[in-house]
């Protein structure tokens, strides 16, 4: 990630702010700073999402294909995540600069969504062990401005909230080859369950407080933080500490109900809020990157 | 401004792509309309200022749009000069498109004939006629609304210009469309709408135009009534059906004789499938590709057997009779066969049908029954209101569909050709229903013609084999000035003779790519029809250039041989050369100089020493196996003035004829051994494949019931068992015999030496292992590749590359092949429609020969005419019945001490049976044996109580 030089008086400065829970940019320790989320942008996939938070840029746009399933899960679809850093996002991404970062995102996401209670991937079957539905999550990173898991997660949900996935009949032949029969109105599409997909949440800790949607300033300043996948029922499903520092026993803990119960759960009430609003919306001229 | 357009769509391999595709709207398309000050065009002159309306429904001036069903399923009424300021949506153009190819290449080409008619409005791309889909919507709701969208657009957009003009005056925009619920959106939109029926009728100056109306979407009410046929299945279920090997694909012919009766010829089987009875043959015309569904093996039938015609004199209306009157249940017969029932329908081969209508009871009424001439087609239901006058017309008739509730198909006349009985007319129906190319040479083709006068120049006969200085001379049929082939014979030594064959130069007139070969191409032969000759190439070079005409110096390709004078063969050459022919002799003027001792000139001499050679060359032949099949061939002596036949000749057989022919044969199989050496890829052959065993088993049949075991095994053994098939009491018995042979036999076909394994290349009537056809370039085309490859083979020429490909080679035989089939048929045809004309006003007692004996008739021959006719044994008055006793194994039909077997000489009495002046056709009745009931008398005996002579010989 962008490293940011800064003296000790700047840190000195940012330690005190988190402590007086008054931070450089006026947030208390559990402000998001604004996101600006756009679904539907890419008419070339079945579904993506543009977000804004702050100054860290993201697109996503997932592709769905028909494939065989998994022998070991003949009645399931899956998702494969691939997330792409820009060169454009900092100059050292530049060449194989990050794949790092990249595979370190895609392993979370994947993790994240591994469990159970996220998505009902048996949604995404056609015809058990013959055909399924593949969605490939193609993670775009346009610009690093902190806090890069959030603003993936966010995303990711966003897109896979508005994929369409085309209806598909399984007109079956006598033989042993199935028939498959594409609708052919294109609004004739089913929309995934997307309420439990997990939101991820990032924690660092800056001295004895920790806080959420850090700026590269103030990621510069912790040691140690965890990023924290929470699903729309509240449950943790994945989760990873970040920073070269270490964390207490008690404050791992407090800092997972704090995530857990709180902040998860409020963002992805207030997602799920926003996206259903930006759907009943009557202006259907996408914004994009025209702004 | 840009939107996009966004579909799913399925690839081959199974995968769903989401494809989007940018679509961009315009704010600059024009209108199109004279009256439009705001687009901005010029010399738009298609929608007129102030339109003439000659409808009674909608009197005020109006530009039309039509729907895309209008365009689908009335083509042929769009093609009248009647539409005049119409605008075609680019969406209706495209959806036909989509829809149906055919209509769309139509529809191109009125708007290309009548550009000053239609406009297309491109309103898919006019940024305030593009609608987008709406979810929940129909592609056809979509377009339907597209439709409507454009015009309400227009309707505002032509206000908007003629303000101020008196509102009866204004040009509105008329929706012609025939879906009900868009007819009712559009009405609720304020936009005048009427379906395209009454729209046609209410044009009061095209009152025939309504005629062309196609029936199948006038919104009858057939829905209510019973089906009568079972339903097809779908395109997917009969796609796996024949995927999975449940159903059969094959194209579907229906039988000549018993219109209940069809088969099916699946690929890759050598029995077809029978199909019985109007369920099973469920709605299918013969030639079109059908699946087919096999019967439990326990359900399998034989053909009946008995010759039923669809003899309704009146309609039937959509009754179907009780079939088991018609079809005699024979599942326990010996011969039974794959029998199956008709599951759908894969590709139609609908046409155009040439025919008249049936009298119908109620001439005023508007549903006609239409009978088209080839028989094997079904009655078609037409609507028309000029039944009266179409009564006495050939009309041409096209189907548009076949409900399942109709007994007979659902078509529209598209045109009269003229009046029934007229040669004119029913020569041009003949060509028409044979697919026969007879319209005049365009002016492309005309201009590769060489001007006249034409000349040989110094160059080309320095380029050529001089051969001026031989005695060569041409035996031709009398009347023949297209001369292709010429001959000459010449003593080099007592025992070695030169002999040669020089055939008309045509490949030097009609050089490849040009407009006259590929018209050549096309029409593949002359036909020969009784009084009129359809060229292959322009009469300049077919009776002039071309011809070998005497003292005229013409440029031939000659094959000489050095024979000895056993006739064989030392010495084979083939050249381009110059000839000039000495005589031109008919068959009979060339067996004079033969017979007559006193001719002693170098022609005559030549001519004996010629059919010496052809006497054992012939026998070589026939020694090998080559058979001599008979086909009765007759000549019409025709009348000078009336051009109608006055008396019939057969042709007879003259041993010159068989000279000429046994040169030609030789020259034949010498360049298709030839061509074939140097060309093994691309070579145009001809090959008569042997025929099956099961295709001779009638003939079998028939051999037995006179006794005679007959020998099929190879070709050679067949010619020597008709050869001792002779009865003495039966002199005509053995040339049946050989008739019937000739029926049994695979049609010759040309190919392309690439496509074939060689051992197939056999011609089994001709018993020569490769043959092709060299000697008649002037009315084959065929014989104009092969000599366009000999050249290339001797370095007269050079090749081109379409000569070389194996696959364009295959493809003109393909074409060849079949227009040397229709112009078989149609010189066919063109024999029975004299024999028709002869017939008009005579009634003659004829000897004939019974060809097959059938359930409930008699097949017979009239050699005389070589006509074939069926006696229906069921008496004269039509109820009384006779006791008529089938033996099917003999066969035979015994009643009372009459027993009449195959071959038996009978006389029949040959009328014209003109009950109907519409519906003519030759009526044979049996005279000898006399059978009470069945028998007429012979005319000889003046009958004045006679009805049916007295009615002939009143109605002329």
């Amino acid at each position: 990630m962008a490293e940011i030089l800064l003296s000790e008086a700047e840190k000195a400065f940012i330690h005190h702010g988190v402590q007086d829970d008054l931070r450089c940019d006026g947030r208390t320790r559990l402000d998001y700073r604004p996101i600006i989320l756009e679904t539907g942008l890419v008419s070339n996939a079945s579904g993506s999402a543009r977000l804004r938070l702050a100054n860290s840029d993201i697109l996503v746009g997932v592709k769905v294909e028909l494939a065989s399933p998994l022998p070991d899960k003949p009645q399931e679809g899956r998702l494969e995540f691939f997330v792409d850093c820009s060169a454009n996002a900092t100059p050292e991404f530049e060449g194989r600069g990050g794949e790092d970062l990249a595979n370190e995102i895609c392993r979370f996401l994947q993790r994240s969504y591994a469990s159970g209670d996220t998505i009902n991937l048996s949604e995404l079957s056609v015809l058990t062990g013959q055909q399924c539905w593949v969605l490939y999550v193609d993670i775009l990173i346009l610009e690093c401005g902190g806090n890069l898991y959030d603003a993936v997660s966010l995303a990711v949900k966003s897109a896979l909230y508005a994929t369409q996935i085309p209806s598909i009949k399984v007109a079956t032949m006598d033989g042993d080859q199935p028939e498959l029969e594409l609708s052919d109105d294109p609004y004739d599409t089913k929309r995934l369950n997307t309420q439990n997909i997990p939101c991820v949440v990032t924690l660092m800790k800056i001295g004895n407080h920790y806080l959420v949607d850090p700026t590269p300033e103030e990621e510069c300043c912790s040691s140690s933080g965890i990023v924290v996948a929470v699903s729309g029922n509240k449950k943790i499903t994945a989760v990873r500490k970040i920073g070269s520092g270490s964390l207490h026993p008690d404050s791992l803990v407090s800092m997972l109900k704090q995530t857990g119960s709180e902040v998860g759960a409020v963002v992805n009430t207030i997602l799920m809020k926003k996206l259903l609003e930006e759907e009943t919306l009557e202006v259907s001229q996408k914004v994009g990157f025209m702004r | 401004m840009l939107t996009s357009k966004v579909f799913l769509r399925k690839t081959k391999r199974g995968k769903v792509l989401k494809v989007v595709r940018e679509h961009y709207l315009r704010d600059d398309l024009w209108c199109g309309s004279e009256l439009c000050k705001k687009c901005g065009q010029e010399n738009s002159d298609v929608l007129d200022k102030s339109p003439v309306s000659s409808s009674t429904l909608c009197a005020f001036p109006h530009y039309i749009v039509i729907d895309t069903n209008i365009v689908l399923h009335q083509i042929d009424v769009l093609e009248s000069p009647a539409w005049k300021n119409v605008i075609l949506l680019q969406t209706v153009l495209e959806e036909t498109r989509k829809r149906s190819t055919n209509n769309y290449k139509k529809l191109r080409e009125i708007m290309a004939t009548r550009k000053d008619s239609f406009y297309v409005f491109v309103n898919e791309h006019h940024k305030d006629t593009y609608v987008e889909r709406k979810p929940g919507e129909s592609a056809n709701d979509r377009n339907d609304r597209a439709i409507r969208k454009a015009c309400s657009w227009y309707q505002t957009h032509l206000e908007e210009s003629q303000k101020g003009t008196d509102k009866k005056k204004q040009i509105k925009v008329v929706l012609l469309t025939q879906d009900f619920k868009n007819r009712e959106q559009a009405c609720n939109e304020g936009i005048p709408t009427y379906k395209v029926d009454e729209y046609v009728k209410s044009l009061k100056d095209f009152p025939d135009l309504q005629e062309k109306l196609a029936a199948s979407h006038s919104e009858s009410n057939n829905e209510n009534r019973e089906p009568l046929y079972p339903e097809h299945l779908a395109p997917t279920r009969i796609m796996s059906g024949i995927k999975s090997g449940k159903l059969l694909q094959g194209v579907f012919h229906s039988s000549r004789e018993n219109f209940l009766e069809g088969t099916v010829s699946v690929e890759g089987q050598d029995k077809s499938i029978l199909l019985q009875g109007h369920a099973s043959l469920n709605r299918a015309v013969d030639g079109d590709v059908v699946a087919v569904e096999l019967l439990p093996e326990d359900k399998w039938t034989s053909p009946s057997g008995i010759v039923l015609e669809d003899q309704e004199e009146q309609d039937p209306g959509d009754e179907i009779e009780k079939e088991e009157k018609l079809l005699i249940d024979s599942t326990k017969s010996k011969d039974r066969q794959p029998t199956g029932k008709i599951v759908g329908i894969i590709r139609r081969k609908w046409r155009q049908y040439c025919g008249i209508l049936l009298p119908s009871v109620l001439p005023e009424g508007t549903r006609h029954l239409f009978v088209p001439a080839e028989r094997k087609i079904p009655k078609i239901r037409i609507e028309t209101r000029q039944a009266v006058t179409l009564s006495s017309q050939k009309i041409i008739v096209a189907i548009d569909s076949w409900p399942r509730t109709s007994r007979y198909p659902l078509g529209h006349f598209v045109r009269a050709l003229g009046n029934i009985g007229d040669k004119d007319t029913e020569n041009e129906v003949l060509l028409l229903e044979h697919d026969v190319p007879h319209h005049s040479f365009p002016e492309t083709v005309l201009a590769c013609l060489p001007s006249m006068p034409w000349m040989i120049t110094e160059e080309e006969v320095n380029r050529r084999e001089d051969l001026r200085h031989l005695d060569i001379c041409s035996v031709d049929p009398p009347g023949c000035t297209d001369i292709d082939d010429a001959l000459h014979f010449r003593e080099l030594s007592p025992n070695l003779y030169e002999i040669g064959v020089h055939i008309a130069d045509v490949s030097h007139f009609v050089r490849p790519d040009t407009a006259l070969d590929k018209e050549a191409a096309n029409r593949g032969t002359t036909v020969y029809l009784v009084d009129r000759r359809i060229d292959m190439v322009p009469e300049l070079l077919s009776s002039n250039l071309c011809s070998l005409r005497p003292d005229q110096e013409r440029l031939a390709f000659s094959v000489i041989w050095q024979v000895t004078a056993d006739a064989e063969i030392q010495k084979t050459r083939f050249t381009k050369s110059v000839i000039r022919s000495r005589r031109a002799f008919t068959y009979a003027e060339a067996q004079c100089n033969i017979d007559d001792s006193l001719q002693q000139n170098e022609l005559a001499k030549s001519l004996r020493g010629l059919n010496k050679l052809a006497k054992i060359l012939k026998k070589n032949r026939m020694d090998k196996g080559a058979l001599q099949l008979s086909s009765p061939e007759i000549r019409f002596e025709v009348s000078t003035e009336t051009n109608d036949p006055i008396d019939v000749i057969s042709k007879p057989m003259l041993d010159t004829n068989s000279m000429v022919e046994e040169f030609m044969l030789l020259a034949n199989i010498s360049v298709a051994d030839h061509i074939f050496k140097h060309f093994p890829e691309c070579a145009v052959l001809r090959r008569h494949p042997v025929p099956p065993a099961s295709n001779f088993e009638p003939f079998l049949k028939a051999g037995k019931t006179q006794g005679f075991t007959l020998d099929v095994s190879s070709n050679k053994a067949l010619a020597a068992s008709l050869d001792a098939a002779v009865k003495p009491d039966n002199v005509y018995m053995n040339t049946m015999l050989r008739i019937l042979a000739t029926r049994c036999m695979m049609q010759a076909v040309y190919f392309s030496s690439g496509t074939v394994a060689q051992v197939d290349f056999y011609h089994y009537g001709l018993a020569a292992p490769i043959y092709t056809h060299f000697t008649s370039p002037i009315r084959r085309y065929a014989d104009l590749l092969v000599h366009r490859l000999l050249a290339v083979a001797v370095g007269a020429d050079v090749t081109y590359t379409e000569l070389l490909n194996r696959k364009c080679a295959q493809q003109l035989c393909n074409n060849l092949n079949y227009r040397h089939k229709m112009s078989q048929y149609a010189q066919r045809s063109s024999v029975a429609l004299h024999t028709h004309l002869f017939f008009r006003h005579r009634v003659q007692d004829e000897d004939a020969y019974v060809l097959f004996v059938r359930q409930n008739a008699l097949q017979v021959l009239i050699p005389k005419y070589g006509l074939e006719g069926s006696i229906y044994l069921k008496g004269n008055d039509g109820d009384s019945k006779l006791d008529f006793v089938y033996n099917p194994d003999e066969p035979s039909q015994t009643c009372g001490n009459v027993t009449i077997r195959t071959f038996d000489r009978v006389v029949v009495q040959v009328s014209l049976d003109s009950k109907y002046v519409q519906h003519q056709k030759i009526a044979v009745h049996l005279v000898h044996p006399k059978i009470a009931g069945l028998s007429v008398d012979a005319i000889e005996i003046p009958k004045t109580d006679e009805p049916r002579t007295k009615k002939l010989k009143g109605g002329k």
